[in-house]
């Protein structure tokens, strides 16, 4: 594949996931809905998943963790901008290994078991590392230090809400494998591929940042 | 084991664990009106009968409450500055917060702490006990 195409669609993808943590995570966040969860069994998890279809290229969703935390930093709304940018890079880290030893046409999920048994291993772990991840870095950021003791004796409630969105992952993930049906062709002509790509990408960064200074404090 | 059977094998473990864990969170919440502070028991009305309150800006807004430093001078731990102290909530969440910190946090009167510019964790709610370390 060539590289600048592949740089472009993990600056789109990357830019997706970020708005939507920082848009539809944020706006989430006050309704009493389970954001978390939502947040990556379905926006993480489809994102992540198609970009691997699509594109079929190692270490893409790491950087589409970077681009997506990058984006996340200029979210007004949660306290700790840098640890919530650093827990979504985590995330996009341990898809990768999660997902690192199967194929790149997923021929291992051919059938329902797996596909849903995959979608619940992989929201499960990314979402508890991401936490784990807040967990340690936050303290450390905010000045306090990080004890140990504290993430040890949180780690049942840590381990225990990763049910939600790995639930939530194994109910959607066959429905994103769906997509590989539709026979969707990521090589799109350039004259069209990359001014749509850019296009999204920006409308999505200028959207966060302007918010960014209208609504910050 | 092939990736076939160790794939639904991992996922149902992950789930075991999350549900366990959710059992052992259930059972293990501490569900009280006071506050242990080094053994003993404060009702949030004691806490502010002792000390004064205070205000401080958070990015949630104003918020009243103890002045976290003052009440542990009040209530005598020695040299208060020499400690930390691990907020620690009914669901099990702890803080450690140091000296410095304390110095701008409240306890407000629905046992939550909040500290201006800092991030949300450190917001512990639900305070069960104040371990002094």
């Amino acid at each position: 594949m060539n590289k600048m195409k592949l740089f472009v669609g993990i600056i789109v993808f990357g830019t997706l996931w970020g708005f939507s943590e920082c848009i539809i995570g944020s706006s989430s966040a006050d309704t009493g809905l389970p954001t978390g969860a939502i947040m990556t069994g379905f926006f993480a998890l489809t994102f992540l998943v198609m970009s691997r279809m699509f594109y079929r290229q190692p270490g893409m969703q790491l950087g589409m963790g970077i681009i997506a935390g990058g984006l996340r930093l200029f979210n007004p709304f949660v306290g700790c901008h840098i640890c919530s940018a650093l827990a979504i890079m985590a995330e996009g880290a341990i898809f990768e290994l999660v997902w690192y030893k199967l194929s790149f046409d997923f021929k291992e999920l051919k059938n329902l078991t797996m596909q849903t048994s995959m979608g619940i291993l992989t929201a499960y772990l990314v979402f508890v590392s991401g936490y784990i991840v807040t967990q340690i870095l936050t303290p450390v950021i905010a000045g306090s230090g990080f004890y140990l003791e504290n993430l040890i004796v949180f780690m049942p409630r840590i381990l225990s809400s990763g049910l939600l969105p790995a639930l939530v992952g194994g109910f959607m993930l066959p429905i994103i494998l769906l997509a590989k049906n539709l026979d969707i062709n990521i090589s799109l002509k350039d004259r069209y591929y990359y001014p749509v790509a850019v296009g999204i990408s920006t409308f999505c960064w200028v959207f966060v940042i302007g918010n960014w200074f209208l609504l910050s404090p | 084991m092939g990736k076939e059977k160790l794939i639904p094998v991992l996922a149902m473990i992950v789930l075991l664990i999350g549900i366990f864990s959710a059992i052992y969170v259930h059972a293990t919440m501490i569900n009280k009106e006071t506050i242990t502070i080094q053994g003993k028991e404060y009702t949030i009305d004691q806490v502010f009968s002792i000390t004064q309150t205070k205000t401080i800006e958070t990015d949630e807004g104003k918020k009243t409450g103890v002045a976290l430093d003052d009440f542990i001078k009040k209530i005598g731990f020695g040299c208060a500055p020499c400690h930390n102290y691990v907020f620690k909530a009914g669901d099990g969440y702890q803080q450690t917060i140091s000296w410095d910190l304390m110095q701008k946090g409240v306890l407000t009167e629905n046992r939550k702490i909040y500290f201006p510019d800092t991030a949300h964790a450190l917001w512990v709610h639900d305070i069960v006990e104040i371990e002094v370390k």
